[in-house]
């Protein structure tokens, strides 16, 4: 199998959250608890148990309202802070599918309340989430069970407009590029969050504070992770296959 | 660069990992993920038509050995769908899977504050029973000019989205027979 990811064109996104309750039916999640706060957001955040939100984000520019959709979920990074963070920490609760790239959290793994928030710091996208009760983290598995048999992950099987893109990275990067270059001549401010360092690549046309605070990373914090995470893993993934 | 918790911790995390040697082992956790199996392998496949809107998306349904539906997701053999689906029909496992299913026909008479439990065959005569009374109550032969009109005021139709054309004919067959003129569709109030 090859390396996968995601593009999500936030310029087709109605916000019909097909992709929210897909993903909740397929992960068998219950509800979670829902409350009118004034826009069409439910519920307010990500969760142990909601692994993708549809962020409603309503901004007042120049008299005019301004509607930005941002459908949330696990970027699956190329090289996953949560998982190097995990791993210092001692914790076997994040792994990665070497194949895929899929970043998955084993919601059985205990972890530590401590631990749980440093590893959730730790990941400039604010995804992971934890659960008092079971004592596990969870997040978005990039529908791993159904990727294997070469089914689409369920919120882009149910995408009705084109937005969720799921495919291999070569192609979902040539079609974010092509897609960016169209968007970018009507919307100045357009941009890939990113791209380089996930494998949930996010077409925006505007600054993605206006979406949600952690829509993309910052980006010099991007470079020096980047950076430091290619020193410290390149002769661990050599020995890594030595050892097999 | 302003280092806050958050950025000390993303340095911090992927410094520590250098010093860590506990991980080159045999990933246990990883291993019990990998062996998760497609949990619809097996099942049967149904196909139904979405119950909601007026699109009517192809939807599969996957039900177990027992019969109980465990899954349903969008047809992609479907010409009108593709296989996408809005959040309502992403939703339709929970009309089969659901605690707050009715399970039978619920009646509450007019004037009382309590339901009880009904027949279907009790209801439709009940239904039907109140369709010919209102209709015999409210028929007009004539209108005020003396025209013939021969229609019902006293009954209105509303719905249905999910019927298709042939249905629809039917439907309207059903209603022009009983006189009735108010026949509205619920995508329109």
């Amino acid at each position: 199998m090859a390396d996968k990811s995601f593009f999500i064109d936030t310029t087709k996104c109605m916000a019909c959250r097909g992709c929210q309750i897909a993903c909740k039916q397929w992960n068998k999640n219950p509800g979670t608890k829902t409350l009118q706060r004034g826009n069409h957001q439910n519920p307010s955040d990500l969760s142990f148990f909601t692994y993708k939100l549809v962020r409603f984000s309503e901004l007042e520019e120049g008299g005019k309202t301004k509607w930005y959709f941002f459908a949330d979920q696990c970027r699956h990074c190329i090289e996953p802070p949560c998982k190097a963070t995990a791993e210092s920490l001692g914790s076997k609760a994040v792994s990665r599918d070497e194949a895929t790239g899929a970043v998955i959290f084993n919601p059985k793994v205990k972890v530590k309340a401590a631990d749980f928030q440093a590893i959730r710091e730790s990941c400039p996208y604010d995804i992971p989430r934890w659960n008092e009760k079971v004592g596990g983290m969870a997040k978005c598995t990039m529908c791993f069970d159904r990727i294997k048999e070469g089914m689409l992950p369920a919120c882009v099987k149910s995408c009705p407009t084109g937005t969720m893109n799921f495919g291999d990275r070569k192609d979902m990067l040539q079609k974010a590029n092509k897609r960016f270059e169209e968007v970018k001549k009507v919307y100045k401010d357009a941009l890939l969050a990113n791209p380089d360092d996930v494998r949930t690549i996010y077409l925006l046309v505007d600054d993605p504070k206006k979406y949600h605070k952690f829509a993309a990373a910052e980006n010099s914090i991007g470079i020096t992770r980047k950076m430091a995470l290619k020193r410290l893993f390149q002769p661990l993934s050599d020995l890594r296959q030595i050892i097999g | 660069m302003k280092i806050t918790r958050r950025t000390f911790l993303k340095i911090s995390g992927a410094t520590a990992v250098g010093t860590w040697i506990g991980g080159l082992g045999f990933d246990l956790s990883w291993a019990e993920v990998y062996a998760q199996e497609l949990r619809i392998k097996g099942a049967k496949e149904t196909t139904t038509i979405c119950c909601y809107c007026s699109v009517g998306c192809g939807i599969i349904v996957h039900t177990n050995a027992h019969g109980k539906v465990i899954n349903s997701e969008g047809d992609p053999d479907h010409p009108i769908n593709e296989g996408a689906l809005c959040a309502k029909g992403s939703a339709l496992y929970q009309i089969a899977v659901n605690e707050n299913r009715l399970q039978k026909v619920l009646y509450r008479a007019p004037y009382s504050n309590t339901w009880r439990g009904v027949t279907w065959e009790w209801a439709l005569d009940k239904i039907a029973a109140n369709i010919k009374k209102s209709r015999d109550a409210s028929f007009m032969e004539k209108n005020a000019k003396g025209q013939v009109v021969n229609r019902t005021n006293g009954i209105a139709s509303v719905g249905s989205a999910a019927l298709d054309n042939e249905e629809c004919w039917l439907y309207s067959k059903f209603l022009r027979s009983l006189g009735i003129i108010y026949i509205e569709h619920q995508a329109r109030i």
